[in-house]
């Protein structure tokens, strides 16, 4: 296959492009979804091409093709070349690329039992279990279980010399329990709604998450919600769950951090930022006890890979330190405007997409409190778990999350259940309100497997460190 | 593109080659030739072309699906090996029925519009300047996306059933920007490239763009609104999402949950799910090969129907109407062509009559708060404005809406006459302007400590 992606790219270099890059991806996938006592997704899809960047002219163009024959990735090729000539025309000032060292290495992510060697009644016995024990209750209208699995494979080669081949697996499963009873409909999922917790481990890491341990637990919290007070509109103190916080950081530092972003380039369709170049080394984004690194290089985090899809090796960088906005999240096009060079983090969906810049594993990193400690230092205030509903405007600044479920914190301690609870703010008030972040006892990496940006729409797996934590006289409630 | 010959040749020797007791193969070819650009210049420019052959197979009620992109002899035959092997473990569906039966209808194979295809990289860079230079003008950067998409689908089944259809379209969308934070959107969807109005489309968005400087802050509050017809398409493909398909009916996750022949919106409020509207020229059947048909969703505010696949009309007594997704999906039928029927109005007879009241020109980020009551929430963007005594005047800084849809579309004052159709998540809907009463609008905080 390197034979035949290089070959190309001896063609092109033939043709007089300043640089090109060939990328090789097949990915398998398995998808299974129980809903209640059905099997309502079992498939499997196969995916492979090439895709074939091209600067020329200082001006990029970009073809894939879903065939690996030589003479079809030879016309991906050309095809790459034209599109690259026409955008030419429109050129301001020529595509520069950072410099990067070029390697020739192979990946593999950690993987102890290869989820696609599972048998497959194990995987939909486990699902349907889960689906039995959480329609015990009659007020469990629907049951959803799931479980997805992802093993990727791919070859880079650029004319630079780069040839790097990775293997990567992603595992994950999560279940939701619907309540109805004839007027409100609520629900509780675990380990984390949307499709569940996920990383780039094998099958060990569906079997760790302690799925069958919750399910009752989960049934009987979706059950109370129905009758649950709803949660009331007030300013008050938060405590925010490490599920709900890892969205948190997705939407409000993670999307905001990516430097082509920042650059314009999503304008039209994601938006901008408003952690703008010049605020960078000065804007107080955070509390000083608020720390956030993008690290693609954690053995099983979602967001981890050996390198990006412009070959750049998987890195560790500060985003956030001590509440001050020190970097972003860069490519070899992007950082050269702020006078670096690519901190590794672009990646593309598949073959037939171009890499654009995607979070890694943006982690903020845990403090020193204990859950405990930390609810009973909270006079009153309410406690938050789990995603339910996001929006956040297209500068990243006001957000409104809702989730699953809350508890109301009185003299220190959790006391009801709220239902339909929401809290609102404004970024850097927000992460400068943040005052306690519990232990690396109780941090985690969250996977988050459906990240989109980009058009055509591209999803990316990437994961968030945290651990529960403290947030100041927040908006809660639909409080406008 | 995979011309019908080659396309069924595919399938029916992967029928052939089946051992379920039915089996259905689907042939997607998608070549999408996209053309994005900012800072008026193009920063992606790119082709792709994309074949998926799934094939669902049934053998005593177990259902396998798979899906492959690989569709030479030898792919092929192993696809069709491991959907078999799928099947020893698979679980029995008792709810299924059968795959659709085969229909003598007729139905149009091919709405390639030469317009379109046409349009080539160099004529998408052209336009791209054209908008570019219009920005220019008025000291604004141009980004957005000029889409060309060209798509064929074959399904064929053990039953009989074989239907193809081939077709193309163009979107292009763009937003014009200032220094003063001031932007602008216009966007446009027609199956013919050529006919987009690059030019008008720009000069619209740098017109939102340029009233769009010195935005003032308005207070909280219910707010007689005139959303511009994306605004509208937005709106109703969240209710779409929440409600019009039958899998969340029957799962009592829709707001439609038995609502059916009772007022959920108002009078003046009617929408359907029509493919054969001429403005979309979109594919006349589902991925099983049904013919599509008119779906009467809500109708002068009464509730009427949602849509259906072959599984769950059959689980719910009901006749498929054409709106299975790919067999891969777990999300279930939602409408993929609506109308919403127009009024007699305009955007300017809109403001004329309205003494004080919020222009919305498009939302962003709307996401599901409380879907049995239809509650949304969102920011406004690109181009917000105030009206006072029947003028329009100064912009509004963004605002979030926490809105129930239905509420909203209960309280309809005026909807225009002329429509646009508004493409989003593969969704086409065919909307216009409305002004409504009462709209729920929050002011941002301001933020006050940046650095």
């Amino acid at each position: 296959m390197k034979d035949k992606l290089n070959n190309a790219l001896v063609w092109l270099k033939g043709k007089g492009v300043d640089y090109a890059d060939a990328r090789m991806v097949r990915i398998e996938t398995e998808s299974i979804k129980v809903t209640d006592d059905t099997v309502d997704t079992f498939s499997r899809n196969v995916n492979v091409g090439v895709g074939v960047r091209v600067i020329c002219n200082g001006a990029w163009g970009f073809a894939g093709v879903s065939s690996l024959t030589e003479a079809d990735i030879k016309k991906a090729a050309n095809k790459a070349l034209q599109t690259a000539k026409a955008s030419a025309t429109t050129v301001k000032e020529k595509v520069k690329l950072a410099p990067t060292e070029i390697y020739k290495d192979i990946y593999k992510s950690p993987c102890e039992k290869d989820p696609f060697d599972v048998p497959v009644h194990e995987k939909i016995g486990l699902l349907m279990e889960i689906s039995d024990r959480l329609r015990t209750d009659s007020r469990i209208k629907t049951a959803e279980s799931s479980a997805d699995f992802y093993k990727t494979k791919k070859i880079f080669c650029s004319t630079e010399g780069a040839e790097i081949e990775q293997d990567i697996i992603e595992s994950g499963a999560g279940y939701t329990a619907i309540a109805y009873d004839g007027k409100e409909v609520q629900k509780r999922s675990y380990p984390n709604s949307h499709r569940g917790d996920f990383a780039t481990r094998g099958y060990e890491y569906v079997e760790g998450l302690k799925l069958l341990e919750n399910v009752d637990r989960t049934r009987e919290e979706a059950v109370q919600l129905l009758t649950a007070d709803p949660c009331p509109n007030t300013v008050t103190d938060i405590i925010i769950c490490g599920s709900q916080l890892a969205l948190q950081v997705h939407e409000s530092c993670g999307h905001p951090t990516e430097l082509d972003r920042v650059l314009g380039t999503e304008i039209s369709l994601a938006g901008g930022s408003f952690m703008q170049i010049d605020g960078l080394d000065k804007l107080k984004y955070g509390s000083d006890i608020v720390n956030i690194n993008a690290d693609a290089t954690i053995p099983g985090g979602l967001g981890s890979f050996g390198y990006d899809d412009e070959g750049v090796k998987a890195q560790r960088a500060p985003i956030i330190r001590n509440g001050v906005h020190v970097g972003y999240l860069t490519s070899r096009e992007t950082a050269p405007v702020i006078g670096k060079t690519s901190n590794g983090t672009m990646r593309a969906d598949g073959w037939n997409r171009l890499p654009i810049i995607r979070m890694t594993n943006i982690n903020l990193e845990p403090g020193e409190w204990e859950l405990e400690d930390l609810i009973a230092d909270t006079k009153n205030g309410i406690f938050f778990d789990m995603n339910k509903s996001w929006s956040i405007d297209d500068k990243r600044l006001n957000f409104q999350f809702g989730v699953e479920c809350a508890w109301e914190i009185k003299d220190g301690k959790l006391g009801r259940m709220l239902k339909n609870p929401l809290y609102t703010g404004m970024t850097p008030k927000f992460w400068n309100s943040c005052d306690a972040i519990c232990s690396k006892k109780y941090w985690h990496v969250w996977g988050v497997p459906n990240c989109g940006k980009g058009e055509p729409m591209q999803t990316a797996r990437v994961a968030h460190g945290t651990a529960p934590a403290r947030f100041r006289q927040v908006n809660v409630g639909v409080s406008k | 593109m995979i011309d019908r010959i080659k396309a069924m040749g595919i399938l029916q020797a992967v029928l052939k080659d089946s051992k379920g007791d039915m089996a259905e193969a689907v042939l997607e070819n998608n070549r999408l030739s996209l053309t994005r650009f900012a800072e008026s210049k193009i920063h992606q420019n790119i082709d792709t072309e994309e074949t998926t052959l799934y094939i669902r197979t049934i053998k005593n009620k177990k259902i396998s699906v798979l899906a492959t992109g690989d569709i030479s002899e030898e792919g092929l035959k192993k696809a069709v090996a491991d959907s078999a092997a799928m099947l020893v473990h698979a679980q029995t569906d008792d709810k299924f029925v059968s795959l659709p039966q085969p229909s003598a209808t007729k139905l149009n194979e091919n709405s390639i519009s030469e317009g379109t295809s046409k349009y080539t990289p160099e004529l998408r860079a052209e336009a791209v300047e054209r908008i570019a230079a219009i920005g220019r003008k008025g000291n604004l950067e141009a980004s957005g996306a000029f889409r060309i998409e060209t798509k064929s689908l074959t399904v064929a089944n053990s039953l009989g059933v074989e239907r193809y259809f081939t077709g193309n379209n163009a979107q292009l969308s763009m937003t014009l920007s200032g220094i003063e934070n001031n932007s602008g959107w216009s966007s446009a969807f027609n199956p013919d490239a050529s006919k987009i109005d690059v030019d008008g489309l720009a000069k619209t968005a740098a017109q939102k763009a340029m009233l769009s400087r010195n935005p003032i802050a308005m207070p909280d509050g219910q707010y007689t609104v005139i959303l511009e017809p994306a605004a509208v398409g937005q709106l109703l493909l969240m209710l779409a999402f929440m409600g019009f398909g039958c899998k969340t009916l029957y799962e009592h996750r829709s707001f439609m949950t038995d609502k059916i022949g009772q007022k959920i919106a108002g009078d003046n409020f009617s929408v359907a799910e029509d493919p054969f509207d001429k403005s979309f020229n979109n594919q006349p059947f589902d991925y099983e090969g049904t013919p599509k048909v008119r779906v009467p969703l809500i109708e002068n505010g009464i509730a009427k129907g949602v849509v259906y696949n072959s599984y769950y009309a059959d689980l719910m007594g009901e006749k498929s109407t054409g709106n299975a997704l790919p067999p891969n999906n777990s999300f279930g039928p939602y409408p993929k062509n609506m109308v919403v029927a127009s009024g007699n109005s305009s955007i300017e007879d809109m403001i004329k009559s309205t003494e004080k009241g919020i222009l919305i020109t498009h939302f962003w980020y709307i996401n599901y708060l409380n879907p049995m009551k239809t509650m949304v929430t969102g920011t406004t963007r690109d181009g917000t404005f105030l009206i006072e005594g029947g003028k329009l005047g100064s912009a509004i800084k963004t605002m979030r809406t926490n809105q129930s849809i239905l509420e909203a579309f209960s309280g309809i004052a005026e909807i225009s006459k002329d429509e646009i159709v508004y493409p989003q998540y593969s969704v086409l809907m065919k909307v216009p302007a409305m002004k409504i009463n009462n709209f729920n609008l929050a002011a941002e905080e301001e933020e006050t400590n940046k650095c």
